[in-house]
């Protein structure tokens, strides 16, 4: 027998779709949850997409994807590769483990949705593909994470993390809930796929990558490299969403890839930032966050949004800033606040670090270098406690993170500044005008209270730092600490010097 | 009832503020009372951020609320400090 070329077939089975007689279209694809808007349901007929993958070429190639992932990773069971590790390194997989693992499933739930309410049977096929990689991720992501929950206690929040009310999850799930979970599929398509698997999943999978290999974590960069291959192939559902939604309504499209660019920029300044500047040892940093930003991110996303028509966002200025400034002040924060996270974070802020990271960021002394004296002084002077808190950082109203935020005035002073408005009685607090701005006009589908809201609801009890670690999940075999104090020893020479007056914000 | 009434109003009331100390890097939660005074606001900031991550200066500390600079004598309730509100504290140099 004779079989067909794909090409014959193929659109047969992708490209099915169903006229109803026994309901109408609104009761199949419900506008809250396939959100067509202003774009008439007959516009989505043109939605097209590359790959064309069928499900016999899905299931070899992904085949072959996970016995080179599992050969690897079973090589390398037999040797020290991770006693090997350096802590800071191991950091920044355990925040990735914790971060990602579960985030990976909720995208399951997102690309089943795509592939349940897309408005083309094109879309839906994709999407399913799209939900069979993301059970893959999560999969791999939280298998390889539990190899070493034996050895380190703090890898079991691989599967953990997401589950509590620690303030990075609550972070986490506020941010993708409102990329996968509480949208229409056409804002899910372009937020997800899109903006963030386009932009900045390269930066964590391919980016981190490299450090990982620098680093010796072979295993690590194997893992990632695998998923990232998947996320070229689902990633492009984005691209002909925005195509269409763009022709009928730029307005939408533009809000709903702007906030969606800014929120992960607010988390990969958390997350990714910290690893590749601070945890990657200084000799293994292929190149700044920024850096990688810059070539990774930036280039890449004002092509795409240029290219569909669209302007860059009204925030750049204010984001770019922050290239320089809010991942140094979040790794402040992380390290100030470790025993609120489920790693060991290293300061890294050694005479070395602090030399690369002044020539990286030349505002780098200016802004956090007297404050890292400070601490450094403490902890020679064996006063730890000293850098330990008493109270929380102010959590930002939309990304929940510290505000933390510094910048310039006209009076050439660094000042962290206030960002707040009052709505309907209550004061809220941003880090930036961008968080203030995206609350704003989404303020009537935000319910998701930072933990000050619930701790000064009284929801946190007892009201001190034993009750707020116990209501984050953190236990002490568990909660962050620094892994070796002795990094401070080489400034010991400097307790016996005059403090710096800081004046103004200038380093003296 | 009337004196437990009156007792209780006389209270000093919690009032929890968004604070920002000097050139500290981060915003923070501290919990002052309608009671305290400025100068009291103001060293209940500086507990969390001098010696910690701002060095101490030998220099007299002033708040500021709503764009004013507060006399240090008022209290929390005179200065119309109210829960959630935004409190910035300088060293006055």
């Amino acid at each position: 027998m004779t079989l067909l070329k794909r090409e014959e077939w193929q659109h047969l089975v992708r490209d099915v779709d169903w006229t109803y007689s026994y309901v109408d279209d609104e009761a199949v694809y419900p506008e809250w949850l396939s959100g067509t808007g202003k774009v008439p349901r007959a516009a989505w007929r043109t939605w097209e997409e590359d790959y064309k993958v069928s499900y016999p070429e899905y299931v070899s190639t992904q085949r072959e994807k996970e016995t080179a992932a599992y050969a690897v990773k079973a090589a390398l069971q037999r040797s020290n590769a991770f006693d090997e590790l350096s802590e800071g390194w191991k950091s920044s997989t355990k925040m990735h483990y914790g971060g990602v693992a579960l985030v990976e499933f909720e995208a399951v739930l997102g690309e089943l949705k795509m592939a349940r309410f897309g408005l083309n049977p094109a879309w839906r096929n994709m999407a399913a593909f799209g939900a069979l990689d993301e059970i893959r991720h999560a999969q791999i992501t939280m298998f390889f994470g539990h190899e070493f929950v034996g050895r380190d206690p703090q890898y079991d929040w691989t599967q953990k993390m997401f589950h509590t009310n620690d303030w990075v999850a609550i972070s986490l799930r506020s941010l993708f809930d409102s990329m996968m979970v509480t949208n229409n599929v056409v804002d899910l398509a372009i937020q997800l796929p899109l903006t963030f698997e386009t932009g900045f999943t390269n930066l964590q999978f391919v980016a981190l990558s490299a450090d990982a290999l620098e680093s010796g974590d072979v295993n690590f960069a194997n893992m990632i490299s695998s998923i990232q291959t998947d996320e070229a192939r689902h990633a492009q559902q984005g691209g002909p969403t925005l195509e269409i939604l763009v022709e009928h309504d730029p307005v939408r499209a533009q809000w709903v890839i702007d906030k969606a660019f800014w929120g992960s920029a607010r988390a990969f300044a958390a997350l990714t930032g910290p690893a590749m500047d601070y945890y990657t040892p200084v000799e293994h940093r292929k190149q700044s966050y920024r850096e990688f930003m810059e070539e990774w991110i930036i280039d890449q996303f004002i092509r795409t949004i240029e290219d569909y028509g669209l302007r860059r966002p009204w925030f750049w200025d204010e984001f770019m800033k922050g290239l320089d400034t809010w991942h140094h002040a979040l790794h402040m924060g992380l390290w100030f606040w470790r025993p609120t996270i489920w790693w060991r974070p290293t300061a890294a802020v050694t005479k070395a670090d602090r030399e690369w990271l002044q020539e990286k960021y030349p505002n780098w002394e200016t802004v956090y270098g007297d404050k890292w004296d400070v601490i450094i002084d403490a902890v020679n002077a064996g006063n730890v406690e000293a850098t330990l808190p008493e109270t929380l950082p102010w959590l930002c109203s939309l990304c929940h993170l510290p505000c933390c935020n510094a910048t310039l005035g006209r009076d050439g002073r660094w000042r962290v500044r206030d960002h707040s408005l009052t709505h309907n009685g209550v004061t809220y607090h941003f880090c930036t005008n961008g968080c203030r701005q995206i609350w704003w006009k989404d303020k009537d589908t935000l319910n998701s209270p930072t933990v000050i809201d619930r701790f000064l609801a009284g929801e946190i009890q007892p009201m001190d730092v034993g009750g707020i670690l116990n209501y984050m999940g953190l236990t002490p075999d568990v909660m962050g600490d620094d892994p070796d104090y002795a990094w401070a020893a080489e400034y010991r020479d400097r307790v016996t010097t005059t403090p710096l007056q800081v004046a103004g914000g200038a380093q003296a | 009832m009337s004196e437990s009434v009156t007792d209780a109003a006389a209270e000093p009331q919690l009032v929890p503020v968004n604070a920002i100390f000097h050139t500290d890097f981060v915003q923070i939660l501290v919990p002052v009372t309608t009671a305290d005074t400025i100068a009291e606001v103001a060293e209940k900031v500086a507990y969390h951020v001098e010696g910690r991550r701002v060095r101490k200066q030998d220099a007299p500390k002033v708040v500021f609320h709503g764009g004013r600079r507060l006399d240090p004598r008022l209290t929390v309730a005179d200065a119309g400090i109210g829960p959630l509100d935004h409190v910035r504290v300088e060293y006055d140099v």
